[in-house]
């Protein structure tokens, strides 16, 4: 009977745990490696949204081709930016490294290929040091390091959005 | 001259043959029974129909002696001239016994390791069997929940892994071959496991062999094989109704609550069957509704069985089957995280779905037909021939463009089971298979499987080798045929009360039609075909040992397990160009240990078990990728179980815990938990009626085992059983 009595009180002890309930994060949870931060909204939505994402790049992309070389590596999903509020504060999970360019991208409904991304996606904003310098690129280095790295803030502007055009153009191979 | 061509028929002029069934006061056939001429060493038992066959009886008056282990032994007399036969029924009666220590121990017999009947410490791979009783008092509405507590198998949302063979692929390509009364039954188009195919109650035991089993299956088996045995027919007239109503535990925390009302299930099970040789037949219908646990989880099921067997002689046999089942339901897309749904400051919905997905909702039929032949010309050979058609036919219906698919498998194989002499058996058949499919995002694709195959069993002093080899022919639209030889080999071997094992053999999976052509988009991003697949395979190799202990009042069963898989079909993503296709990617090792302790009874009351596999599985690197932990394998599974009998009433528990694992895919950082779930069960027999309680994942614990999709909460389930 204290055999089954001890069994029963250790399956009981051992079934706490499981999932519960976690309040949006307002700060990098902890055990977490990667990125973290707020992104504010500005502008009109555009009917047209699938979906807006976080992702990062290790090194800026140099070509058309290299647009999906971003981080997490597909098919993991990346991050998603809720649009119910002005600002949504976002953890974007991935490795140890250094990261050039931490963006938004906007995606308009529809299946995606090369020839269509155009069409399909825009930058909607990306990670900028404060202190930087005008230049799209090297101002916004992220370096992770088995941590969340917190305070990557930026701003999603609906109105200023840029297709990969804007970074590639079609005839340009390299950028 | 005569003499020499026709040796058994002048032998047969001094002797008869007598035949008949041995069957429990219900009508149920007795398999693990002896059937002995009085006063001699000529001796057989039934088979699993419980029907015997002596040949060579001396002709004059016989007297036979039939024994079944918990029953009481009958004796019966007839007069046999020579070259007729002569039948004898026997109907035994329960006997209350005491069974002393190392006088009579009656092992399972098994009949999926070998394609044949085999006593179970003869077979060369682990086995783990779930019996009706198991499955009743579990109280479970479809078998995978009755699978899942098998010791070393694990369900992921209806994708079973044997000793992690399959991780999650959502349901395509299953590594583990089902078998309906040794039918494989693996969809045509995806190759994964419709579980809901039976009706819960149609079965009478399922039994797991563990490790690959393609030396005689062939495709697919490569982590195992199930196979599902249907009740036999009992004689006279007899029904069966099963009803089951049950109710799910509401969310755990306010702030996840999703509806007001509670969560319902309900069903109904009813089987009529009528037996006197020659011809018997059952028929069974059934329905189901469930609420579900959770957002757009309703589901609705209807079903149809039938069996018939007709015996032409008294050694040969036509089995018929088939079953119909349709499902109707929603389907839960992933939990909601923050922003897809009304997700009230959390980080994440469990309980809800993305409303961008509401609405969503399948349609899916399916069903079998088989006949199967068997004929046992004498007690030295027997043969059988079988025909198959599996169907099955599926729509999604989804916001974004409907899918639909509608695939065909036929098969047929021809066996035979020789014993040349005492201690020597050989199987030997042929096997084809035929798989066609029509779908928007499959294409319009045919598959053929032609193979042969052989094994030996030989005894070599106190062992038993076994030895044999499958080749497949697998050729897809018409085009050239590949080859895949499967060999096997293996060992038993008993040292006093100790039965080891041995086995190494190859498994192998062909790719489904729909890994061949798929094509559509997952989360936007094209999927592309790859008619250039090439069969996944892995060898597999295990050492066990068997032992009683404890006055044989347990038993003890370790097995070590390695396996080395090589061009596992995985999807692969490419960003240029920009697609998803499945490739031959992944070598991976998954090694273990596969321990079970059964002590049934422990005391005359108490019976209890306990299964525990520890499995290291690792993807191997290759080229630029690193190794790392194969997706979706725990690295400890755990399972104990108690049952306490009061007469006529029981109580039982089950705990399960999975360990964390260390790696999953789509959304690598979402939290996870280990799995610790506690049934409790409860049940009561009063004549034909039984009653079943189960109260499943009773401390209602929250967690997941595949990506945002919550496992099943607290549900308490009522099964009231009638038997006629």
């Amino acid at each position: 009977m204290r055999l089954c009595v001890a069994v029963a009180a250790a399956l009981l002890v051992a079934c706490n745990g499981g999932l519960g309930p976690t309040p949006a994060p307002t700060s990098c949870p902890t055990n977490f490696t990667g990125i973290c931060g707020t992104v504010t909204i500005r502008g009109t939505t555009p009917e047209s949204t699938d979906v807006v994402y976080v992702v990062a790049y290790q090194t800026f992309p140099q070509s058309r081709g290299e647009l999906f070389d971003f981080f997490p590596r597909l098919p993991n999903q990346p991050a998603t930016v809720s649009l119910a509020d002005s600002t949504y504060f976002y953890t974007l999970g991935i490795p140890n490294g250094r990261y050039d360019w931490v963006l938004a991208v906007w995606k308009k409904v529809g299946n995606l290929t090369i020839a269509n991304a155009d069409s399909l996606l825009r930058e909607a904003g990306y990670y900028k040091r404060t202190d930087a310098d005008t230049s799209l690129y090297g101002a916004g280095i992220v370096v992770v390091n088995s941590i969340g790295t917190d305070s990557i803030n930026f701003v999603i502007d609906f109105d200023n959005m840029h297709p990969v055009s804007f970074y590639f153009p079609a005839a340009a191979v390299r950028r | 001259m005569l003499a020499a061509l026709f040796p058994v028929a002048l032998q047969s002029q001094a002797t008869g043959v007598i035949y008949g069934t041995l069957r429990d006061t219900a009508g149920r056939p007795l398999t693990a029974a002896l059937v002995r001429v009085a006063g001699t060493e000529l001796s057989t038992r039934p088979g699993p129909d419980g029907v015997y066959r002596l040949p060579d009886v001396p002709a004059g008056v016989v007297t036979l002696e039939a024994r079944a282990l918990g029953y009481r032994p009958a004796r019966d007399s007839t007069t046999l001239a020579a070259g007729d036969s002569a039948r004898i029924d026997f109907t035994l009666a329960v006997e209350v016994i005491h069974i002393p220590p190392d006088v009579f121990n009656l092992e399972p017999i098994v009949v999926t390791a070998g394609k044949r009947e085999q006593s179970l410490h003869d077979v060369i791979a682990s086995v783990a069997i779930v019996a009706d009783s198991q499955i009743a008092r579990r109280a479970v509405t479809s078998l995978d929940e009755a699978v899942d507590r098998a010791a070393g198998v694990q369900m992921l949302n209806g994708q079973i892994n044997i000793r992690g063979s399959t991780g999650y692929v959502q349901g395509l390509g299953s590594r583990v071959l089902l078998l309906v009364d040794g039918v494989p039954m693996n969809q045509g188009d995806r190759g994964g496991i419709n579980w809901d195919l039976l009706p819960v109650d149609n079965v009478e035991r399922v039994e797991v062999v563990k490790g690959a089993g393609s030396a005689l299956y062939g495709s697919a088996a490569l982590g195992g094989v199930v196979n599902l045995i249907t009740r036999d027919i009992p004689d006279d007239a007899h029904a069966r109704v099963r009803l089951i109503g049950g109710n799910f535990a509401g969310p755990p925390h306010d702030v996840w609550k999703f509806r007001s009302s509670t969560g319902l299930e309900g069903g109904a099970d009813v089987t009529a069957s009528w037996g006197r040789d020659p011809f018997r037949g059952a028929l069974s219908f059934g329905a189901r509704h469930s609420d579900g646990y959770r957002q757009q989880d309703e589901h609705d099921h209807w079903q149809v069985a039938a069996k018939g067997q007709y015996r032409l002689d008294p050694v040969t046999r036509l089995d018929v089957s088939g079953a119909w089942a349709s499902d109707q339901y929603l389907v839960p897309l992933a939990w909601c995280v923050r922003g897809q749904c009304d997700d009230r400051g959390e980080a994440y919905q469990p309980f809800m779905v993305d409303t961008s997905g509401l609405g969503d909702h399948t349609v899916s039929d399916k069903g079998y037909a088989t006949a199967v032949v068997s004929r046992e010309p004498s007690p030295n050979l027997s043969w059988l021939a079988r025909a198959s058609w599996l169907r099955t036919d599926f729509t999604d219906y989804q916001r974004a463009g409907n899918d639909f698919g509608i695939a065909n498998r036929f098969g047929g194989e021809v066996r035979g089971v020789v014993h040349p002499d005492h201690g020597r058996v050989v199987t030997v058949g042929g096997e084809v298979a035929y798989s066609d499919v029509t779908s928007d995002i499959f294409g319009v694709h045919t598959q053929a499987e032609y193979a042969a195959y052989g094994e030996g069993e030989h005894a070599l002093g106190g062992a038993r080798l076994t030895t044999g080899a499958r080749i497949d022919f697998l050729a897809v639209d018409g085009g050239g045929l590949t080859a895949v030889v499967s060999p096997r080999l293996g060992v038993v071997l008993s040292r006093g009360r100790d039965v080891w094992r041995a086995s190494v053999g190859r498994g192998f999976r062909a790719p489904s039609l729909a890994e061949r052509f798929v094509t559509t988009f997952v989360s936007g991003i094209r999927v592309v075909p790859n008619p250039n697949l090439m069969p996944e395979d892995a060898w597999s190799g295990e050492i066990g040992v068997a032992r009683p202990f404890a006055s044989d009042r347990a038993r003890i069963d370790a097995a070590l397990f390695w396996t080395e898989a090589r061009r596992l079909i995985e999807p692969a993503f490419s960003s240029s160009p920009l697609q998803i296709q499945f490739q031959n990617l992944a070598r991976a090792r998954l090694a273990g240990l596969d321990l079970s302790i059964a002590a049934v009874p422990l005391t005359s009351r108490l019976s209890t078990t306990l299964a525990y596999t520890y499995l290291y599985a690792r993807e191997l690197a290759q080229d630029t990728a690193p190794a790392r932990p194969l997706a979706f394998r725990p690295r400890h599974l755990l399972t104990l179980s108690a049952d306490y009998s009061l007469g006529a009433a029981s109580l039982g528990a089950d705990f399960r815990y999975s360990s964390r694992f260390e790696r999953v895919e789509l959304y690598e950082t979402d939290p996870r938990v280990a799995a610790k779930v506690l049934d409790l069960r409860a049940a009561w027999r009063h004549g034909p009626l039984a009653a079943h309680v189960l109260v499943s994942n009773a401390l209602n614990y929250i967690y997941n085992l595949v990506p945002r999709t919550l496992a099943p909460v607290r549900t308490i389930t009522l099964a009231i059983t009638w038997t006629y």
